[in-house]
């Protein structure tokens, strides 16, 4: 399977992120014609007709978002660009921005078209500087060139669009969550209904859509819905709810493997491929354990699981929720998955924003756990608390307004599912004379 | 009209009004817990302990289609066809879960905390919880942290957050906040800018558990001593419902009682905290004499007949903290004796302006109940009300000889130099809370009610009726207006102010709609004046 | 005496045409503040609210949902975030934090007695591809080694770390 990179099309090239280079490169040249040629309803159907789906994790079908605004509204209506990119293992996104920043401004710029938004946020995490920089200077080689601005290219379409810099919370990739944080409040996510598409930023019809979704629009601009539709894995057929996966994305491939990187390929490839093809195999010549599929939020893999395929429906045939965000860590047999899902319920018990009940106790008190179990105190039933956190937080079994348990939840799920037997040995090897106790251990000690 | 199904048992929602699960729930007879949703309030949808599933009934089959994953009651507005389940296994699970998530750094310190007896979380974890702790972490100590009007147990949260959204949305005045994230978020203020503002004792009543205390209330009763009465707040002529609580005849606390048409779920720090002048030491509780001597109350009200029957020309000073009732038999008693005996309205107290805040709440710059409703009664009587200068006037002429002067205020109202023009009278009656320039000069001094000790109803400035049962018998030695004019016209019995509210509806125009027992909200009089 | 002065006054200002409502501009004054002043101390926090038309505790409650910030003491001239999610962990990250609290005799979150460098966490700093990372100022350090520390941190001490990279 060889794929020409198209995302990734610019990046070798040197100072790939200005506007000379992205235009000697075909750049704009879509949104030229698309302001010429194409209506915002155009566009939309066009997206629709891609079935372009969400690359931020969700997986939501780009154009059906869109087909949620109201149709006659006064406006304004806002579009904001989710580069709050914070999910551990993750990172295109800030390969995006700092190499190409052009080709997400340039979707950007489609999208709100399409969605007749006049004003764009790009939230962009503090912790991604040189994004900051690049992306800042693209807008602003944009404004200078009519690509921004009033009147876009001679049209009677006008665009602002401002960098809207976070502060360090992982929350803030939640659309509502992103919302709040741009009107100056904490990001609690807000509760559904009202969606965003109906009231969102200012109690305005809003957009909210990650960076490589949005480079992915410039490209169906390009070359049209029929090649998007080219790459990827149809619908399941037994599966009314699956649209299916099409198009090229971005994986992410760190860990334990001897070349990380962002790699590109067509939604569809498998785990294993990916680490091999790509990622030039596990490091120092040892197996792999375990992987992260995409972004910690979705659990890991077993190396038996390594064949499942990279798009938005197979991941959950082994326990996993979907394909995430494209991040991919692998982990060597070396690695402890005790100290995984420790790191993973102290990253969620850390992000976790404090407003539901569930997600709020819940990450904590497995944090608490965790943190005992790993320092050598494990009881066996801590083990049977953990799944049954996990099995009752998130969005999933409604008991959260927002996903973040959910991703707190999926490694607890399949960390406990696919390597229990490890976690048992530890905690009968590290407390040998504790790992029966039905009791708590800290009312044992006393206070 | 839309019918919802609510555990298997169908109920139709009154047409045009909009209900969420909670309060459709409610109609049905059904509770289903919940700590951040208020319906005064935005909402939140965060406690999750409303959790319920939901479904819908086919119109045309009847087959019900249950939504996989379960939904806040208090953010699911009920619509036709809806089907709601409160009662099943699925929801117990959830509610059990968010139970024992909230016990799980909460210090269980119910023993010293205020609000044990009437506290959310210990009704819901036993109705709803588990019945062990299965956590091992060891719950934190009773962090107490002074928010300014009240005061915080930080450890007995559970982030609700109605209070910070209280403070945003119906005072308007944002002190408070949540400061931190996730297992850290607590709430707080900023440093300088304490909690401050005149419906900042509301906060207390939204906490669902025993996180915000009552400075005023700590640690003084439990509240399961307490014993709660519908009344009327006195404070302004906004006249809100309130919950007065007391134990054996003294006052502990005064509570807002919900009432959409005149204070919604609020009242104000003034009448909230308006009740310690009720068992002031200072209170008048003796009759006496112009000698300073003491009455006995047995033979004073035959003295008090002949005196004013002997007076010569009669006047009366209503004052506007008299119910209706006891107004209306104080003119029946001075018309009764002197049929054109001037009749005044006491000084209406006055401070400031009008206070709107941004939920709508409004105190009145007008410091007394039932100015309205008195002012009513005497141009029934009267055809004209005197104001109190009109017959300060009549005094300097020695127009009248004798006057009843009905005082009740809880401040100094009156000084010297007005009380000096009562001093050529041949009879001076004075009921009064407390002494002043004008109970020295009585003829005769009567301990008045306070009052939680009135019975009888109050005309609010919205043409508003309310009425009250007494909710504490007066200190002894004191008689309340009302049943002493009830003894002194002859009446049979103890005083009625049911039956005295009767008579007064059948004479007077604007009580007509009176006839009826009053709804707990009270009754619009301008109902009335609208059909006469 | 206000903490803020007129140059971050009028920053601030000229965020404001961005939103619709004032409030909006709350996390741009917050960084405005910060960049100035190295921290965010209580003072700004009223002043912040001022200039926007809210309550100062409507800034605070925000300015605290966020990691970022802090309120006690300016923060060192260098800020050291070490990535301790799984990307990094799974790499060494995590030992190269402690390395970092040994060899700058500092703890999480602590600055170093000469007010250089503060030293904190990071939860993924999104450069998984050259775990472990470091985060200092404004400047990605990738594939961190023991080497490369000892490195970083005699250039902080010689005042030779780039402050930022090398394209603006």
């Amino acid at each position: 399977m060889t794929h020409e990179p198209v995302l990734l099309a610019n990046v070798e090239k040197k100072d790939s992120h200005t506007l000379a280079v992205y235009e000697a490169g075909g750049g704009y040249r879509g949104l030229r014609r698309a302001l010429k040629e194409m209506s915002p309803e155009d566009v939309v159907e066009l997206v629709k007709q891609s079935g372009l789906r969400g690359r931020g994790g969700a997986g939501f079908p780009a154009g059906m978002k869109w087909s949620f605004l109201p149709e006659k509204h006064p406006g304004p209506i806002y579009f904001c660009v989710n580069a709050d990119e914070s999910e551990p293992g993750t990172f295109v996104n800030r390969v995006q921005m700092e190499l190409d920043p052009h080709q997400v401004l340039e979707g950007t710029i489609l999208s709100c078209y399409a969605t007749r938004a006049t004003t764009a946020y790009v939230y962009l995490r503090y912790e991604y500087p040189l994004c900051r920089r690049r992306m800042q200077a693209a807008i602003d080689e944009c404004c200078a060139a009519g690509y921004l601005g009033s009147n876009i290219l001679g049209s009677d379409f006008s665009l602002d669009v401002y960098i809207h810099v976070g502060a360090g919370a992982y929350v803030c990739g939640e659309e509502t969550g992103l919302i709040e944080s741009i009107e100056g409040r904490r990001a609690w996510p807000r509760i559904k209904p009202p969606f965003p598409a109906v009231e969102g930023l200012f109690r305005k019809p809003t957009v909210v859509h990650n960076v490589e979704t949005l480079a992915c629009v410039k490209h169906i601009v390009d070359r049209g819905a029929g090649w998007f539709r080219s790459m990827g894995t149809p619908p399941e057929p037994n599966n009314p709810r699956d649209p299916g996966s099409f198009g090229p994305k971005l994986f992410g491939l760190s860990g334990h493997v001897n070349r990380p990187g962002c790699y590109e390929a067509p939604l569809g490839i498998s785990v294993g491929q990916l680490i091999e093809q790509f990622g030039g195999g596990v490091w120092k010549g040892r197996k792999a354990k375990a992987a992260v599929l995409g972004g910690l939020s979705t659990g890991v893999v077993a190396t038996a699981e390594f064949d499942t395929p990279l798009d938005f429906a197979a991941p959950m045939r082994v326990g996993c929720p979907g394909l995430g965000t494209g991040g991919v860590v692998v982990l060597d047999e070396t690695y402890s998955m005790v100290d995984f899902l420790h790191n993973s319920c102290r990253f969620f018990a850390h992000e976790s924003c404090g407003q539901c009940t569930p997600c709020r106790e819940g990450t904590y008190w497995a944090l608490q756990m965790m943190e005992r179990i790993k320092a050598g105190r494990g009881r066996l039933r801590d083990l049977d608390l953990l799944r049954e956190i996990g099995e009752s937080i998130g969005i999933m079994p409604g008991t959260t307004i927002c996903g973040l348990a959910d991703g707190a939840a999926w490694p607890i799920k399949t960390a406990l599912s696919k390597f229990r037997d490890e976690f048992e040995e530890y905690i009968m090897r590290t407390n040998p004379n504790g790992y029966m106790e039905t009791e708590p251990v800290e009312a044992l000690v006393g206070v | 009209m839309p019918t919802v199904i609510i555990d298997n048992r169908e109920l139709e929602i009154p047409a045009g009004r909009r209900l969420n699960g909670i309060e459709a729930a409610r109609l049905a007879g059904v509770e289903i817990p919940h700590y951040c949703w208020h319906p005064g309030l935005s909402v939140a949808g965060s406690c999750r302990m409303c959790l319920v599933e939901v479904g819908t009934r086919d119109p045309k089959t009847g087959e019900i289609e249950m939504q996989p994953k379960l939904v806040p009651a208090c953010n699911t507005i009920v619509a036709d066809n809806m089907v709601l389940v409160t009662n099943s296994e699925k929801v117990a699970r959830a509610r059990a879960m968010v139970e024992e998530d909230l016990l799980l750094r909460h210090p269980i310190d119910c023993p010293i905390c205020d609000k044990a007896g009437e506290c959310l979380l210990q009704d819901y974890h036993f109705e709803y919880g588990q019945p062990e702790r299965r956590a091992d972490i060891r719950p934190f100590t009773s962090r107490r942290r002074d928010l300014g009007d009240v005061t915080l147990f930080v450890d007995r949260c559970v982030m609700c957050g109605r209070c910070v959204r209280f403070a945003r949305e119906i005072s308007g005045t944002s002190e408070l906040m949540v400061t931190g994230r996730g297992a850290r978020a607590e709430i707080e203020v900023v440093a300088g800018y304490p909690l401050n503002n005149k419906l900042s004792g509301n906060v207390v009543d939204l906490c669902p558990v025993g996180a915000l205390g009552d400075k005023d209330f700590l640690y003084r009763q439990r509240v399961w001593y307490l014993r709660r009465h519908r009344g009327v707040c006195t404070g302004c002529s906004t006249g809100c419902s309130i919950w007065i609580e007391e134990n054996q005849d003294r006052v502990w606390r005064i509570k807002p009682r919900e009432n959409p048409l005149v204070n919604k779920w609020w009242i104000c720090n003034d009448g909230r905290y308006d009740y310690p002048h009720v068992h002031d030491p200072r209170r008048l509780t003796q009759p006496t004499g112009r000698d300073g001597l003491a009455i006995d109350w047995t033979a004073l009200p035959n003295e008090l007949n002949r005196s004013l029957g002997e007076a010569g020309r009669l006047a009366a000073v209503l004052s506007p903290f008299l119910t209706v009732e006891e107004a209306y038999l104080l003119c029946k008693l001075i018309r009764g004796i002197d049929a054109e005996a001037p009749l005044a309205i006491g000084p209406v107290p006055e401070v400031g302006e009008d206070e709107r805040f941004p939920g709508g709440f409004t105190i009145r710059a007008e410091k007394c109940p039932n100015r309205r409703g008195v002012e009513a009664v005497i141009a029934h009587f009267a055809r004209r009300v005197a104001t109190f200068d009109e017959l300060l006037a009549e005094l300097d002429q020695d127009a009248v000889q004798g006057v009843w002067v009905s005082g009740g205020y809880k401040h100094e109202w009156i000084g010297q130099a007005t009380a000096a023009r009562f001093e050529r009278l041949k009879l001076l009656v004075v009921q009064d809370l407390f002494p002043s320039p004008l109970s020295e000069r009585a003829t005769y001094l009567l301990p008045g009610a306070a009052y939680p000790e009135r019975e009888g109803s109050y005309v609010n400035c919205a043409d508003r009726l309310q009425s009250v049962r007494r909710a504490i018998r007066p200190p002894a030695g004191v008689r309340t207006e009302g049943s002493l004019c009830w003894e002194l016209l002859g009446r049979k019995g103890l005083y009625n102010a049911r039956a005295a509210l009767d008579e007064i509806a059948r004479e007077m125009l604007y009580f007509s709609v009176a006839v009826e027992p009053a709804p707990e909200m009270g009754i619009d009089l301008k109902a009335n004046l609208l059909a006469g | 005496m206000n903490v803020l002065d007129a140059e971050v006054r009028k920053n601030i200002e000229s965020c404001l045409g961005r939103y619709p409502t004032k409030q909006a501009a709350m996390l741009p004054a917050l960084h405005l503040v910060n960049d100035r002043l190295g921290y965010v101390p209580p003072r700004a926090v009223v002043e912040i609210a001022e200039l926007l038309e809210l309550a100062p505790a409507q800034v605070q409650d925000t300015l605290s949902f966020y990691e970022f910030f802090k309120q006690d003491k300016p923060q060192g001239k260098y800020r050291l975030w070490v990535c301790r999610s799984i990307g990094c962990a799974a790499r060494g990250g995590e030992e190269l934090l402690e390395y970092l609290c040994d060899k700058l005799n500092v703890r999480l979150g602590e600055t170093t007695a000469d007010g250089r460098v503060s030293l904190e966490y990071a939860e993924c700093l999104g450069a998984c591809d050259v775990a472990p990372a470091i985060l200092v100022n404004d400047t990605l350090h990738g594939n961190m080694t023991v080497e490369k520390i000892d490195e970083l941190v005699d250039q902080m001490s010689n005042d030779q770390c780039s402050m930022s990279n090398a394209d603006s």
